[in-house]
This record gives C-alpha cells, sequence and structure tokens, in this order.
C-alpha cells in the first residue's frame, strides 16, 4: 500500500515539475529578453557614464573662460574709464580756456564802450567800430559753446554711470560660475556612483550660494527704483525708530 | 570738516565709478580698499577718514562683516558707513541695517542718490 502512494506521490511530483518545465518554456524567451536588454543597456550606461566623466572633465575649461570673459570686460571698462578721464580733462582745460576768453570779452567790451565815446565826433570812426562790434561779437559764439561743454560732460558722466553694469555682470558671471562648479560636483559624484551601481539624482534645488560669497546670485542692471524704495522705506522707519528711542530715553 | 572718503569695492570699476561721482559732488579726498579686511587695516592707519562707502559682496571679509567689525570697535564705531551694492531684497536691508548701516543705496545707483544720502547721513551727524 505504502508502495502505491509513494508512486502516486512521484507523479504528483512529476505533474508538477511539468508544469515548471511549461512554465520555463514561457519563461526562456523573456529571461532571452531581459539579457539582450541588459545586453543593449549596459553599453548605453557605459556611454552615458563616459560623456557624463567627458562633460565634467569640460567644466573646468567653462569656469575659466567666464573667468576671462570677467578680466576682459573689466579691463575693457577700465580702458574706457581711462578714456572718459582724459575727455574729461580736455572739456575742464576746453571749460578753463572759454572762462578766460569770456573774462577777456568783459574787458575788451570795456575797451571799446571807451573807444566809441573817444571817436564820438567822428562818424567815420564810429561807423567803423559799430562794423567791427558786428563781426566781433565771441560773446554770440562762447554762450553755446559752454552750454555744449556742459551736455559734453553730463553724458561723458551718464556713460561712467553706466558702466555699472560691468560689476553687476561680473557677479552673475561669478554666479553662474559656481553654479558650473556646482553641477560639476554633482556630476563627479554621479560618476562615482555609477561605478558602485547606485545613481543618485542630480538636484539643482541643493545647490547653495554661501551667505557671504564675493557676489550676488540675485545682481540685476536695472534702472526701477523698486528695491531703492524699498531701502529707503526701511532706513527711514530705523531712523524714526531711533529717533524714537531717544525721546523715551530723555522722558524716562 | 573736510570728508575723507574710504571706498570698498573689490570691483576696480565700481571703485573708480564711486569716485568720479563724488569728485563731481566737489569731494576731493579718497581712500581705497578692496576688500573688508584691506578696509579695516587702511581704517587702523589712517584715523582722518570720516566716511566709508562700502559694497557688501566681497572676498575675504564682507561689506556686512566689516560694518559689524567697525561698529564693535570704539575706536572707529563712530564713522557713518553708507553701503552701495546690488542686494536688494528686503531681508538683506534689513540684515544691514542690524549691522547698523547709516544708509543704503541698490546699484545701479544715480548721482542724484548717492548726493541724497550723504546729505542725509551727514544731516543726522551734525
Amino acid at each position: 500500500m505504502k508502495k502505491v502512494t509513494n508512486l502516486s506521490e512521484l507523479f504528483e511530483k512529476l505533474d508538477d515539475l511539468k508544469t515548471v518545465f511549461r512554465y520555463g518554456e514561457k519563461l526562456i524567451p523573456v529571461i532571452q529578453g531581459l539579457v539582450d536588454f541588459m545586453r543593449d543597456t549596459v553599453p548605453l550606461l557605459e556611454n552615458i557614464n563616459t560623456s557624463i566623466a567627458e562633460s565634467t572633465s569640460k567644466i573646468p575649461k567653462a569656469t575659466s573662460q567666464i573667468h576671462n570673459i570677467t578680466s576682459a570686460t573689466e579691463l575693457a571698462t577700465t580702458e574706457i574709464l581711462d578714456i572718459i578721464d582724459v575727455i574729461s580733462n580736455d572739456i575742464s582745460t576746453a571749460e578753463e580756456s572759454i572762462s578766460t576768453l569770456i573774462k577777456n570779452e568783459k574787458e575788451k567790451e570795456e575797451i571799446f564802450l571807451a573807444m566809441k565815446a573817444l571817436v564820438i565826433n567822428n562818424p567815420e570812426a564810429s561807423a567803423l567800430l559799430i562794423r567791427y562790434e558786428a563781426i566781433n561779437n565771441v560773446n554770440l559764439i562762447l554762450s553755446p559753446l559752454v552750454e555744449l561743454f556742459e551736455k559734453i560732460r553730463s553724458n561723458v558722466y551718464n556713460i561712467t554711470l553706466s558702466l555699472q553694469v560691468q560689476d553687476i555682470t561680473a557677479q552673475q558671471l561669478a554666479a553662474v560660475n559656481h553654479l558650473i562648479e556646482s553641477v560639476q560636483e554633482k556630476l563627479s559624484a554621479l560618476v562615482i556612483d555609477f561605478e558602485v551601481t547606485n545613481v543618485s539624482v542630480l538636484d539643482s534645488s541643493t545647490i547653495q550660494v554661501a551667505h557671504n560669497a564675493a557676489f550676488d546670485p540675485n545682481a540685476r542692471y536695472s534702472r526701477s527704483l523698486d528695491n531703492q524704495n524699498v531701502a529707503d522705506a526701511l532706513v527711514k522707519d530705523q531712523m524714526d525708530r531711533a529717533s524714537q528711542d531717544e525721546i523715551d530715553r530723555i522722558f524716562s | 570738516m573736510e570728508l575723507r572718503f574710504l571706498i570698498v569695492d573689490d570691483s576696480m570699476t565700481m571703485r573708480r565709478i564711486v569716485i568720479n561721482s563724488l569728485r563731481n559732488l566737489g569731494y576731493a579726498n579718497f581712500v581705497e580698499a578692496g576688500d573688508g579686511k584691506e578696509a579695516l587695516d587702511k581704517l587702523a592707519l589712517d584715523s582722518a577718514i570720516n566716511f566709508i562707502i562700502t559694497d557688501w559682496n566681497m572676498p575675504i571679509v564682507s561689506g556686512l562683516e566689516l560694518i559689524k567689525a567697525i561698529r564693535s570697535d570704539p575706536k572707529i564705531a563712530h564713522i557713518p558707513v553708507l553701503m552701495v551694492t546690488t542686494r536688494g531684497i528686503k531681508e538683506d536691508i534689513i540684515e544691514a541695517l542690524k549691522a547698523k548701516v547709516n544708509n543704503y543705496i541698490v546699484k545701479p545707483f544715480t548721482p542724484h542718490i548717492l548726493k541724497e544720502k550723504i546729505e542725509q547721513i551727514l544731516a543726522i551727524a551734525s
């Protein structure tokens, strides 16, 4: 009886095995597909890894080039400021000369009036003096020149003020450089992670700028006075509070 | 009393622009520093400095750290400080005011604003 039981168990087990083989037969193409996929994916992952490594190695050159741009623009701005200084000095020299001419003209006018009085009884001489006065009125030329030089000086000064853009763009570029360097750090970590098959996620939101960094990541060249108005309001508020404190101290 | 300005900015361009603007306003006495540390060194050596115009973002010692250092030194704590910076957000301005800056200009500045702030500081000081 025991033998019959054993045989029936054996047949059951063989049936189970048959079922497993049937599943196996069905699973084999799936497993084969998975193996093929892995075979295709590995070179792809290796390519990605190589690309990241290559990109990472190029970043120092990129940051260096950005730094060079800042240096070049600072040099160019300095040259412009040098030229502006020369122009300003030339304007000052010209203005001094004009000022001397205006002073001389006043003196010449006094002499001219005295001469006119001297020749009042000589119609011919008087007529000549009037003709001379008509063609020799230097003030008519000097007055617009004074205005013109003032305008040039004002324009030159406005150019100087506009050059603040160099400092602001330098800070923006420094912020970009910082960002690139942070990305490099993350990418380098990613290359290492690939090798240990533990891929971490590159998250740009974790890239922080130190509070005491030598640049302002939010630097903007804007003519808007919105931020200045905020600053003025806060400074006024602070001053008012300080004054109130002083009054309180006096009466306490 | 003649004003002797200490202009502190790591940007040579900005130092020149500020100095040009001050010259246009009729001032002629300036000292320059490229960062907060250099500024403190100059302040230690030059007791004639009686007005400071500083940037915020600078290497080594920032403008904010410079103000804190000035205010904690009884010998120079009285010197007025005007901050000229790109940092225009409210929190930054409050931080500078907490550090006891006398007035605050957001870059890019205009000569009118520079004149106004200097005059405000001098009016309070007198």
